[in-house]
Parts: C-alpha cells; sequence; structure tokens
C-alpha cells in the first residue's frame, strides 16, 4: 500500500474518507486525534480537518432553510480543542457505507488472483470472503473477473524453495536461444499477467536477476541458500529482458501503438506526422528485431537503422523457408 | 438565506458530502431546487430567479459521481407529473445506504482484502480497491500489510479499460474502433459492454455489438484509439456474465488446439513447452488458446525456430505475419 500512499488523493478518496470516518468516530465514542489517524493511517492534521468539516457540515431542514452552524453534527468542541479528543455527541450518517459495485469488483477479482495462488490453494475462507463483499455492495458489482491458473510443476518447486530457503539449480534458455546452467538463491516470486518471474540472486554471475519461469528448462533444489537482502526492484520493471542497447526506429500509425507497449521506454519520444508515428526502441541483441516486427505484421515497420530493416527482411524469409521445409 | 458566504469556493469533496448529508437526512426527498438553493457549495453561487444552468449541470456531475462511490440515489416522481425535472425529488435510500450488519471482516480477512488489493498496479481497479479499503477500515479490524513473499499483480495497462470498467457500471454504450487481425483498417464497433475478463494474461471486453446484435468477445489489446462512452443506455448483463463468459474461454481454450514443431534447444522449445496445456505428440506439441489469432501473434513471433503442422488456418495465419513482415521491409 505504500505504493497508494504517494499519489495525490483525489476528490473521490476525500469524501470517502469523509462518510468513513463518521461511522467510526460514533463507534470509537470517543477517541484520540493520534488513534484516529493511526487507524486511518492518515496524519493527525488530516483529521482534525475532516473533524472541523464535518461538524460544521449544515443539513437543510424539510422546507429547505439551513440555518448557519446549526448542522446535525453535535461534537464535544472543548474536549476536541483542549485535549485533542473526538467526542460527537449526535451525528447523520453514522452508518458504514456499502461498496459500490466497482470497488467490490476490484476487490473480488483480486480475490480471485489470490485464490489461484499455491499458498491458498484449497482455502475455503475465500469463497465465505468473496460472498461478504457481494452482499456488501450496493449494486451488484460490475462484471470484471481474472481467470485462475493452476500453479504448475516448475512454479510450485521454486515456491518450496523461496519459503524453505533453498537454492536452486536451473536450466535456463535466454532470448537469444542459449541454455546456461545457473545456481540461484530465491529472493521473491512475482507473477505479472499469468506470467511467473523469480528475482534471484544469481551465484554463476555473482549479481541478482530475473528469470522466467516459463524459460526453465529444469529446476531442482540443491541445499540451503544464503540469505540476501531483499530486492528493491519493482515488479513492474521485472519485465527487463526486452530492453537494451540495440536501437531502431519504427513506424507505425498512432492509433495502433498498443500494439507494442511492451516495448516502449516510459520515456519514449514520439515524432507524429499524419497520424502516423516514428518511435524509438531499444532491444536486447538482434534476434529480437524480427519479434518486434512480427508484432506490428501488417500495420507498421522498422525503418531505420538499414541493418535492422535488411535483418527483418532475412528473419521473415527463413521462417516462411523453415514453414515450407525448403 | 444562504448557508454561506458567497466568497468561499467550496472543495469539491465538501460540496459532496454536504449533498450526501441533505439527501439522506430528508425522508420525502428534496427538488433540484431547495438543494441548490440550499446545500454548502451550491448555495452560494445560486441565483434566485436566475441562470442556474452551470449549477445544474455540477449537480448532475456529483450525482454521476456519488453513485460511482456506491450511495444508492434515488429519484422520485411527483405523481402526475412523471418525468419533470422540476418537481422530481432526490434522496439517499436510507435502506440501501448502510453496509449489513452482519457484514464483519476478521484480521485474517482483512489481510486477504489487503493482498487483494495490492494485485492492481494502476488505473481504476487499484482506486477503487485502495477506496474499497478505506470503507471497509470503519468496521474497526485493520490487518498490517500481509507479505507472503509472493505478489501476483495483474495490469490493466490498455487505455481502453477503465472506459470500459465505467461504462458497465454505468450501464452504457461504447464505440470503440477495432483491428481484427487480417482487416487492413480498424472498424467502429458499438456494443452494450457486458464483462471485463483477463484470461491467459489478456484482457477480453466480452459484449453485445448493437450493429450485429450477437454477442462478441474482443480483445483490449486490438481497441485502437479512445473508447466512446455513449448515452445510451447498454442492455444489462446477466448476474453471472463473468463466470458465463470465463467458462465459455476455458472451453475454447480445451477445443482450440495446434500442433507445432519447435527446433531442439530453441527458446521457442521451451517456452512452448512450459505454456500452460501443453502436451508432447511426438517429436511435436500440442499447444493451446482461446483465440487462433492470438496463437498466430505469438508463434509468428519465434521465426524460423517453429513450423506449424496443423491447423491449415493457422499456418496461412503465421505465414500471413512473415509474409506482411517481409513485405513492409523488402
Amino acid at each position: 500500500m505504500a505504493e497508494a500512499r504517494k499519489r495525490p488523493l483525489t476528490a473521490a478518496d476525500k469524501l470517502t474518507f469523509l462518510i468513513t470516518l463518521v461511522p467510526y468516530l460514533i463507534e470509537q465514542v470517543r477517541v484520540s486525534v493520534d488513534e484516529a489517524a493511526a487507524h486511518f493511517d492518515t496524519t493527525p492534521d488530516a483529521i482534525r480537518r475532516a473533524v472541523t468539516l464535518i461538524a460544521t457540515s449544515g443539513v437543510p431542514d424539510e422546507q429547505g432553510a439551513v440555518l448557519p452552524g446549526a448542522g446535525m453534527f453535535d461534537i464535544d468542541w472543548d474536549d476536541f480543542e483542549d485535549n485533542d479528543r473526538i467526542k460527537f455527541r449526535q451525528a447523520p450518517l453514522q452508518d458504514q457505507p456499502r461498496l459500490s459495485g466497482r470497488e467490490a469488483a476490484a476487490l473480488l477479482a483480486g480475490l480471485q488472483t489470490i485464490a489461484s495462488l499455491p499458498d491458498f490453494g484449497g482455502r475455503s475462507d475465500i469463497a465465505a470472503l468473496m460472498e461478504k463483499l457481494t452482499r456488501g455492495s450496493v449494486v451488484a458489482p460490475a462484471a470484471v473477473a481474472v481467470a485462475a491458473t493452476e500453479a504448475d510443476e516448475t512454479l510450485l518447486t521454486v515456491r518450496h524453495a523461496q519459503a524453505q530457503r533453498q537454492r536452486l539449480r536451473l536450466e535456463y534458455t535466454t532470448t537469444r536461444g542459449v541454455t546456461e546452467e545457473r545456481e540461484v538463491d530465491p529472493i521473491r516470486l512475482d507473477t505479472v499477467d499469468g506470467v511467473a518471474y523469480l528475482r534471484a540472486w544469481c551465484l554463476t554471475r555473482d549479481a541478482e536477476r530475473t528469470f522466467r519461469l516459463d524459460r526453465m528448462r529444469s529446476v531442482v533444489a540443491v541445499g540451503p541458500a544464503d540469505d540476501h537482502a531483499d530486492s528493491s526492484s519493482d515488479p513492474a520493471q521485472l519485465i527487463d529482458d526486452l530492453a537494451g542497447q540495440l536501437w531502431v526506429t519504427v513506424r507505425l500509425p498512432k492509433d495502433a501503438v498498443p500494439l507494442i507497449a511492451d516495448y516502449l521506454s516510459p520515456t519514449a519520444e514520439f515524432t507524429e506526422k499524419d497520424g502516423t508515428v516514428d518511435v524509438p526502441i531499444a532491444l536486447a541483441h538482434e534476434g529480437m528485431i524480427g519479434r518486434l516486427a512480427a508484432r506490428m505484421a501488417g500495420v507498421g515497420a522498422i525503418i531505420e537503422p538499414a541493418s535492422a530493416v535488411a535483418a527483418t527482411t532475412e528473419w521473415a524469409r527463413a521462417a516462411i523457408a523453415a514453414q515450407s521445409g525448403d | 438565506m444562504s448557508a454561506e458566504p458567497a466568497s468561499r469556493t467550496v472543495p469539491v469533496d465538501e460540496r459532496q458530502f454536504s449533498l450526501i448529508l441533505a439527501l439522506i437526512a430528508t425522508d420525502v426527498g428534496l427538488t433540484k431546487a431547495q438543494i441548490l438553493s440550499t446545500v454548502t457549495g451550491y448555495a452560494g453561487r445560486y441565483s434566485v430567479g436566475g441562470d442556474n444552468t452551470a449549477l445544474e449541470r455540477q449537480f448532475e456531475r456529483d450525482k454521476d459521481d456519488l453513485r460511482e462511490l456506491g450511495v444508492p440515489l434515488e429519484t422520485i416522481d411527483t405523481a402526475g407529473a412523471e418525468g419533470d425535472t422540476k418537481l422530481q425529488r432526490y434522496r439517499v435510500s436510507q435502506a440501501d445506504y448502510p453496509l449489513p450488519d452482519d457484514i464483519v471482516f476478521s484480521a485474517e480477512e482483512h489481510a486477504l482484502l489487503s493482498l487483494a488489493a495490492q494485485v492492481w498496479r494502476e488505473g481504476s481497479l487499484s482506486d477503487d480497491s485502495r477506496r474499497a479499503l478505506v470503507k471497509l477500515r470503519s468496521l474497526g479490524g485493520v490487518a498490517g500489510d500481509a507479505v507472503i513473499g509472493y505478489a501476483p499483480t495483474v495490469r490493466t495497462r490498455d487505455a481502453a479499460h477503465e472506459p470500459l470498467t465505467n461504462a458497465i457500471s454505468r450501464g452504457r454504450q461504447v464505440e470503440f474502433a477495432y483491428l481484427k487481425p487480417g482487416d487492413a483498417a480498424p472498424l467502429t464497433r458499438r456494443v452494450s459492454p457486458l464483462a471485463l475478463v483477463q484470461h491467459e494474461g489478456r484482457w477480453h471486453l466480452h459484449a453485445h455489438d448493437e450493429d450485429r446484435d450477437a454477442p462478441r468477445t474482443f480483445l483490449l489489446q486490438r481497441m485502437l484509439g479512445r473508447v466512446r462512452l455513449l448515452d445510451t443506455p447498454a442492455r444489462a448483463p446477466r448476474p453471472d456474465e463473468a463466470e458465463h463468459v470465463m467458462a465459455e474461454l476455458r472451453e475454447l481454450w480445451q477445443r482450440s488446439t495446434a500442433l507445432v514443431r519447435a527446433r531442439p534447444g530453441s527458446e521457442a522449445e521451451v517456452m512452448l513447452r512450459n505454456r500452460r496445456g501443453s502436451e508432447s505428440e511426438g517429436d511435436a506439441l500440442r499447444v493451446r488458446s482461446t483465440d487462433l489469432d492470438v496463437l498466430a501473434d505469438e508463434l509468428a513471433a519465434f521465426g524460423a525456430d517453429v513450423r506449424i503442422l496443423e491447423p491449415a488456418d493457422l499456418v496461412s495465419a503465421v505465414v500471413a505475419r512473415w509474409s506482411a513482415v517481409e513485405a513492409a521491409h523488402g
């Protein structure tokens, strides 16, 4: 959640906080500003501002008239100002709000994803939790779902070794098509859109490396691992095997850029002309050129450097030749 | 008399909070004029007998925002004047607003929910789950961030994801440009969005295609340009829409197979062998996919390291991709 906290709060976030804070304060009866701040993982100042806002909010009566200061909230101002304690004697909106259809859907689909992890296999409490979320939603949760994938042998072996602090010996095939034997100490395991990545200390390279589980030809545990510091790398940056030093420029319609989204660096500069863009892309090695071109088949092309263009033609011809059995 | 000095600019969250308070305190409901002339955030700018068009538009947006946040807003027609927006009254349903009393979460359940929220890294689902966690926090029990050393992440990078989630939750039709593989140019599709499903790492939209009057499933990756929300209401999804689509995709995945041979020792060989559902057949591999075009994309990427044996459709789809690459670089 540290990730989420850095982002500035939207109006929707602030409103959610306000309508959630009231039932909490009522339930606590009397609570210190610090304690409330700790509970909501926010600052004491944010709590003070919110409480002041709530306490001075007014409600129009049935005729629509509002008298200034005659709100329905009744707070013990002395206790608040002198002791930094919050105590509402009276408040509307005492009820805990329901989840919106989208909020429930986001948590439900997240739970579906969690439930398919080997760690959570066979846990019945997740289903009960999902049922509660569905009932706690004000409308039927929006239909958003993530298909469960069963853990395969490789994932189970790697996960077990990670949990037991075991060293692993891998036969690993790189994007260059070279298979190497590596000994690694697992640090962290991530799956991104169903693809599993192991962040590990590679004893063969004496450095931290990322390994895609589907490039492992074999994996066995070979005794205890050494201790290593937690990896600071972000899971989103795990997919680093596409990035590299070989620069090519591709040209494609602007609308088609999503097709090559995972090749783009976040700082990529586009040159746009008549709905077409030229985008520089860094590839790991020459073997990736054909792969990139295939992604844009029928839509775009690599236009620079000339050597990359020639390599692409070569690559496509070789593929067609291999297919026709020549 | 006005509830506020006209000079003060009231922040959005404060105005919307006052609106909720006003609408939940009333049993009979408030008319738009009553709301605009009395509720903090509108009242200071309300002109009696004058033009309040801008305020009215703001009220409409606020209503949408509150519904998005799960506040059950009701519109009550005056008997004999159905549909007359001047006489319509608004209120927040006191029956539907509160979370049912028996919904409580254990510390362990809070930890699971926190893990579930962490699945989303970005976009609207991440915002939605963050707000959901805040709401559930009022229930007391708070678990620290659960750490299991193993984090699944689902990305929602497709630009289409957010507008489609919005359209589904608001029940509105959408329009987008869709590039079907093999077509030279994208076609505009107008659909009722029904469910968003991630299967085999790809986001799919299941929808009712309004022009073709038939159900269709689209890959978000192939939606080009912007997804536009239309004012036209969408047809309602069935209650089990997502499970239904998922079962369909699973069934399709079981049934749609291809036979390929990969160069021994190549990256293609290890990745295709490790692919979910792959089975050896002699020196070839039987691989599965929900969509021949998606599979053709994946196989084409391996170039001369793969040879497709069957089906014939897939052979021509992959060769067409290679030929297109050759033509574009020749």
